[in-house]
Order: structure tokens, then sequence, then C-alpha cells
């Protein structure tokens, strides 16, 4: 199993010791995998990316990263835990906290930078990343004079600069317009046929089809109620509905009254 | 009565949000430092040295004269680079001579300064003498005063704070020092915003007339609202800086790019300097 990525065992979470976040998770995620984890708001998908970035710890289980067993940073070894760091990149749901330098080009070359990559092979990687996702013109503003779609985009930079094999993204398209959404989804699969590993929290049943092969729910009891191939969990409908993905829709339509469910993959007539 | 109690309550949310908008103003619109102008044009670390060697110079100068020099050079450079001149003394002459003149006051009577008397007065049966040597010092610390806030202000309103921030790196400041400044400076802003929509969201609940207590208990839960948010905030900025690589002690990037123009200009404000050293030995 040795193009295993993560393996999350019968994980346990929890904040301050009591309010349950995750209760018994069991995930494997192999290399060059596509997977999306959805659910309502609070459901723990958010607590699921944190724990595979190696930023919270589990209560009880353990998660596997690359074949080396997570440990909180005082029982990690530093080489370990640097290299860990370098193969698996966040991409965090809000931007302001991502982006904490006082210029996008600073952001953006924070992460190599730490990781001891030279001056100039940092410069050029600014420039080259910048190209990618178009924000050239954003180089020298400040982070707080973006707006949500930019920010998203220098968030996004700021981790394609380090070139890590796994993207972590949670809520990548929350809140932006659709031309900034087309862009994410074509950054995340062309990401994704270069080799690199995506794992995408999203209650965003639109972008499932193109941005996960494999697709987790999770439900209100905070642990995983089906996973299996996007088609199939999206053509779900009763799981999509009792786990508060879809809702009735009420509409006035070629001049009736419509109802029918919000679905991401059927247009309806 | 209502009107009384309006004015009373909504006068801390006005001092409130004229603060966060000065601030705001002060600090981040970077309005002059966009334009094109002669300070703007420069490397921000040869400018920020020369006007330090002007600011020093002006501290060390004992020649009222020879300081007055200076701030007219401060005024072309601020003419030079494209910052409207009377918004500037505004800035700097109106209120930091005002409280610097406030300081020196007593030093201009006899009684805390003796020697040649220049005017006399007696106000209410007390007299009151004006000594030369006491003039003569509150001149010299007022010009001085208003010489260095114009530098200092000059260059705050030329030189991005990110830029700022990075000389500051060159300068050999420890750079978790710097870290921390430019990461007040960023999330400055967004807790200014976040404070001012507080405000909005209240006013739209609870209308503008609020009584003095409501309004004191508004401002209070604001306050530890803001605590709270700021406190979760930095565990998870921290998280962030963790996630790309941070263990503690950051490397950061310094992107200057010096061109002879830069060396002429440190060249003639040293020059400058030594001049007005040398004036002042003399005098």
């Amino acid at each position: 199993m040795s193009d295993t990525v993560f393996e999350v065992k019968d994980v346990h979470y929890s904040y301050l010791g009591k309010f349950p976040a995750l209760c018994g998770i069991d995930i494997t995620i192999r290399s060059g995998e596509k997977i999306a984890v959805i659910g309502a708001n609070g459901t723990g998908k958010s607590t699921l990316l944190q724990l595979l970035d190696g930023l919270i710890f589990p209560d009880h289980g353990h998660v596997t990263a690359f074949g080396e067993r997570l440990l909180e940073n005082s029982q990690f070894d530093a080489k370990t835990a640097h290299l860990f760091r370098k193969r698996v990149g966040l991409v965090f749901q809000n931007a302001d906290i991502q982006l904490f330098c006082p210029s996008v080009r600073e952001d953006i070359a924070f992460g190599p930078l730490q990781f001891g990559v030279a001056a100039q092979e940092v410069k050029r990687r600014t420039l080259e990343v910048a190209e990618v996702l178009d924000i050239q013109h954003l180089l020298d503003r400040v982070p707080h004079q973006l707006s949500i779609g930019e920010k998203r985009r220098v968030a996004i930079a700021s981790v394609l600069a380090i070139d890590p094999d796994v993207y972590l993204f949670d809520e990548p398209t929350a809140g932006l317009d659709p031309l900034t959404v087309r862009h994410i989804i074509d950054f995340i699969v062309n990401a994704n046929r270069r080799g690199k590993t995506i794992i995408t929290a999203t209650h965003d049943l639109h972008i499932i089809g193109e941005i996960a092969d494999t697709v987790y729910v999770f439900g209100r009891n905070k642990s995983i109620v089906r996973g299996g191939s996007s088609d199939s969990v999206l053509n779900d409908r009763s799981l999509l509905e009792s786990n508060n993905l879809i809702h009735m829709h009420r509409h006035h339509h070629e001049g009736r009254e419509h109802v029918h469910q919000h679905l991401p993959l059927e247009p309806h007539d | 009565m209502i009107n009384a109690s309006h004015k009373r309550s909504d006068f801390i949310e006005r001092s409130m949000l004229s603060a966060l908008a000065f601030l705001k103003e002060a600090t981040m619109s970077e309005e002059y430092a966009n334009r094109k102008g002669f300070l703007q044009s420069l490397d921000p670390r040869f400018k920020t040295i020369s006007l330090l060697a002007f600011l020093l110079t002006a501290v060390s100068l004992k020649s009222a004269v020879l300081i007055g020099i200076l701030y007219g050079l401060c005024l072309i450079l601020a003419l030079l680079s494209s910052v409207p001149v009377r918004r500037f003394l505004v800035r700097t002459l109106l209120f930091i001579p005002l409280f610097s003149i406030c300081i020196v006051l007593p030093t201009l009577f006899s009684l805390v300064t003796p020697g040649e008397p220049v005017w006399s007065f007696q106000v209410l049966g007390v007299s009151g003498i004006l000594t030369r040597p006491g003039v003569d010092g509150a001149v010299l610390f007022v010009v001085r005063i208003a010489t260095s806030v114009s530098l200092v202000v000059l260059l705050s309103l030329t030189t991005r704070y990110s830029e700022l921030l990075k000389v500051l790196r060159v300068l050999g400041i420890p750079q978790i020092f710097v870290l921390t400044v430019s990461m007040c400076y960023r999330y400055l802003y967004l807790f200014a915003t976040m404070v001012e929509n507080i405000f909005t969201a209240v006013k739209s609940r609870v209308g503008v007339v609020s009584r003095q207590r409501q309004g004191q208990s508004i401002v209070t839960w604001n306050i530890a609202n803001t605590w709270n948010r700021t406190t979760q905030m930095s565990e998870e900025v921290y998280m962030a800086m963790l996630s790309r690589g941070y263990t503690g002690e950051p490397r950061l990037l310094s992107e200057f790019n010096a061109m002879p123009k830069d060396w002429v200009w440190l060249l003639c404000a040293l020059i400058i300097c030594a001049g007005l050293f040398y004036s002042g030995h003399i005098l």
C-alpha cells in the first residue's frame, strides 16, 4: 500500500473536550485521488481537513500520512514535520486567516521561504504562480484591499508556491462569483491531472462532479454516513435530503407554480 | 431630554467610528505612496536612511535657523513627491507644535529660565517676564519638533507600509519583531472594519437613539466580542502559519532594487547633513 497518502482510523475529535466534532471516522486516501467531503454546516468537514494537515490531533484513533503516524508537534521529529508540511497544503476557508503578510507577494513567498528555498527561486516561483492564477496585477497590493475572489486566488497561490503533493481545500468556492468558481474548479482539475491528490470539503454539490471521483457524506452525528463514487452519491436523493444537502424549491416556471428538489446533476423540466 | 441622552450615548460611538476612520485613512490608504513623485521613486532603504539622517541632524543641531533650513527642504521634498503642501502643513504644524508650545510655555518665563528680559506684563496683579534664553529655547524646541514630525510624516506618507516593514529588516531589526508588527498592521484594518460593522448591526436593531446605559453596555459588549474574535483568529492564523512551514523562526522576503539615482540622493543627503553640522559648529 505504498500509494496510500492518508489513513484515518477510528478518529474521534472534540473541541474543549466536550463538543464532539468527529466520531469514528475511517477513510483511506490514495495518491492522485480526487476526494470530496460533503455535509451540512457543522458536520466536521473543516475539522477533518485540519486533522489531515496535522494542525490538530485526534482524541482517539489515529491519522497516518505517507506511512508515518501524525503526532503532536512536540513528538514530531522536526525533519519529518518539515517534510510533511512540504507535501501537504491546506487552503483555509477564510482567506483572511491565510493571508497574514503585508503584501500579496510576501504571502505567496512565505511558504517556500520557510522551507529554505533560495531567494531567487522564491521570486521566480512567485511570478510563475501569480501567472497561473492570473494575479500578477495584485502582487504589490495589500491583502485587505482585495475582493473575496481575489483573496481566495491569492490563498491558493500561497499554497501552490510550496508545490505540495496533496491539496486540502476548505470550501474553496463559498461566496464566490461564477467566473471565479470556474477558475478554481479548473485549477483543481488541472492540479489533479498533474498527479496531485485533491481533498475538498464543500457543500456546493454543483462542483462535486468535476472536482471529485469519490465522495464522503458527513452526517449530523459527525460521522460518515456514506462513501462512494460521486455519481452514486449525487443520485441518492433521499441521502442528500436527509443530510440537509438539498431542499425543496418552489418557483414559477412557464406559467405554473413548480416544486422540485435542488439537484446538482439533473436539470428539471 | 431624549436629545441630551442621545448626544451623550452617541458621543462614544461617534468617537470610536471617527477614530477607526482616521486609523484606516492614516495607515491604510497609501494614497500618496502610490502617487508618482520623487520620494516614491527612491528605493525605500535609501529614502529611509536619508530621512533618518535628516532627523538625526534636526535633533542634534542647536540653531533654529539651520533646523528651519531642513524644514524648508522637507517642504520642497513634499512638493516634489505630489504631497499636497496645505494638507501636509495642517497634519504637521497645526497639532504637534501646539502641544509642544504647551510643554515649553513655562520655560519662556524668568521664573524657570532666568536671563535678559524681552517683554514683561501684568495679569491680575501677577507680573510675568519673558526672557531671551527662554524664548530662544522654546523656538528651538518647537522648530525641532515640527521638523522631526514632518520628516517622519513625509516618510510614512510616501512609503507603503509593507516596504517600511521590509526596511526594518534591512536595518537589522529581528525578523520575529518585524513579522509581529506586519501582522498587527495586516489585521488592524480587518478588526477596524469588524468593529464598524458591529456598530452598524447594533444600530440597525436598536435604532439611532439609545440610552446612555444601553450605549455603555453595547460598547462593553463590543469590546468583549472583538477580544474573543481576535483570540480565536490569532489561533487560526498561527495554524495557517504552521501549515506553510513556520517553525518559530520566520524567514521573510527582502526584495529591493537600488538604482544609481538612489546612491546620488543618499550622497546629497549626507552632504546636506554634513554641511548643516559644519555650519552649526562655526556659527
